[in-house]
């Protein structure tokens, strides 16, 4: 029973840092993906093509090989980051593609008489975007958005390979020190616990952006 | 501005408009004329060019060649618009109501009506509220303030496009085929709404396929086919005495 106490106490601080690559990476990739959506449908061609590339590369390789890169092959060309920022850029830069391509197809599915009406109206598109389109974005985007979110849950146990104490490799190392599968399951109660939590919120936001619909 | 000025009455003169999509040209050379409070009803059938004429007055399309003025201003001088600022202020003076009605889905009626005055002329909600209740009355639709879109029938919605386009104290109404998205027992509802926004001798230029509102409440009835104006007139000269064989056999088709 003392055994387990300490434990969870153990992996209590591992969950910390895996909150903190989770809350970090999101409020970053959010905000990242919607310019980077914003880009891709950019008229300015080099713009538009330079996200579509940005975001095959991200899309098309493992997370796994660009933490790696940012982790390894950055300081070999000089550039020193930390460890907690080096998972961060990789994961941030990651999920911001995932989120640009959610963003761009929920935006392309807004008709175009909606932009028509608020330019009637006489509505700049700033204005346009602000007040009419992307709110019926975040409608649309929500489901997939909650999907990539609570990939990002289980995805933050990549650093395990970075040598940094998060939830997973705590565990890990009390099974081999104590020889003992409890930590295992306890993390997998902390991880569902935290995909359960998400789950509540995005069906309150859904409900909340989508009480317009009948 | 020089030789647009003897009738300050006119409203909306367009003059020798030309438009092409890709090689296609859909308007070939058409000239209107609104004055103040009159209807000018435009029909013809599909693909003959009336949304795209429509369109081209407040710049959902451009045109490429022709010019427009609003009131007597320019909009568009042979071709080409004025710049940013001034064609924003003259656009600001038309109003368009869309087949489709493109309400903002997301926002209720009394937030459409809002919208538009509060932040693109930065009114405060209370200095538009009384007309936006106003309008809503107007339209019959007072008792739905607090609804969503999807909660009214298509009249319904209709009715509050109109009441929104309104809200911004437009002096020409712009209508694309108002009705013809909506059920048959629907449309009348929308067309009693058009019909008291005439008698108030709101400037109005409606495309539509409905013969007996044209008949009755239009000042003129332009018939288009293929980018031309085939033949105009009043009402009843139109309708009772065609001149043309396409009108003709368009009005046969109609009736
Ligand atoms: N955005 C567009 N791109 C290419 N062709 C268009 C576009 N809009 C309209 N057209 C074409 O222009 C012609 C006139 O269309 P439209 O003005 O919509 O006619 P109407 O409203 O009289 O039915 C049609 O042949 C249509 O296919
Ligand atoms: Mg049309």
């Amino acid at each position: 029973m003392e055994n387990l106490v300490h434990t969870v106490v153990l992996m209590l601080e591992g969950t910390r840092v895996t909150l903190e690559i989770f809350f970090i990476t999101l409020l970053l990739a959010l905000p990242i993906g919607l310019l980077a959506s914003l880009g891709r449908l950019s008229k300015f061609r080099p713009l538009s093509l330079f996200m579509e590339f940005y975001i095959w590369i991200m899309r098309g390789t493992p997370l796994m090989l660009q933490l790696l890169f940012v982790y390894f092959a950055l300081p070999m060309i000089g550039v020193m980051l930390p460890d907690i920022a080096a998972a961060l850029l990789a994961f941030t830069l990651n999920y911001a593609a995932y989120f640009a391509e959610i963003f761009r197809s929920g935006i392309q599915s807004i008709p175009k008489g909606q932009y028509e009406a608020a330019k009637t109206l006489g509505m700049t598109y700033p204005m346009t975007m602000r007040r009419i389109i992307l709110p019926q974005v975040i409608r649309i985007v929500l489901p997939p958005v909650s999907n990539e979110t609570i990939n990002l849950v289980k995805d933050t146990s990549l650093i395990y390979i970075l040598a940094m104490n998060d939830l997973l490799r705590v565990a890990r190392t009390i099974v081999q020190r104590e020889f003992d599968m409890t930590p295992f399951v306890v993390a997998a109660v902390f991880y569902l616990a935290m995909t359960f939590v998400l789950t509540w919120l995005f069906k309150k936001l859904e409900a909340y952006y989508g009480k317009y619909e009948t | 501005m020089e030789n647009m000025k003897p009738d300050s009455k006119v409203m909306l003169r367009m003059t020798n408009i030309r438009k092409s999509f890709t090689g296609c040209e859909v308007l070939k050379g058409i000239d209107i004329e609104v004055k103040k409070g009159e209807l000018l009803a435009i029909i013809g059938p599909s693909g003959s060019g009336k949304s795209t004429l429509l369109r081209c007055i407040n710049m959902l399309e451009t045109i490429d060649d022709g010019s427009i003025a609003i009131e007597g201003e320019y909009l568009a001088k042979e071709g080409a618009y004025v710049s940013g600022d001034k064609a924003r202020k003259l656009l600001g003076r038309t109003g368009m109501v869309f087949q489709q009605f493109n309400l903002f889905p997301h926002m209720t009626v009394m937030e459409n009506l809002l919208e538009a005055p509060m932040q693109v002329k930065e009114m405060k909600r209370e200095e538009v509220l009384p007309l936006a209740k106003e309008l809503l009355s107007k339209v019959g639709l007072s008792d739905r303030e607090n609804y969503y879109p999807s909660q009214l029938s298509g009249g319904q919605q209709q009715r509050v496009a109109i009441a929104r386009a309104l809200a911004m104290k437009p002096d020409i109404m712009l209508f694309d085929e108002p009705t013809s998205a909506l059920d048959p027992e629907l449309t009348g509802e929308v067309l009693k709404t058009m019909r008291e926004l005439a008698a108030e001798r709101m400037t109005m230029v409606v495309v539509t396929h409905e013969m007996a509102f044209a008949r009755e409440a239009a000042s003129k009835v332009i018939f288009m086919a293929d980018g031309n104006i085939v033949e105009q007139g009043s009402p009843n000269e139109f309708f009772d005495h065609p001149k043309e064989e396409r009108t003709k056999a368009f009005l046969r088709n109609m009736l």
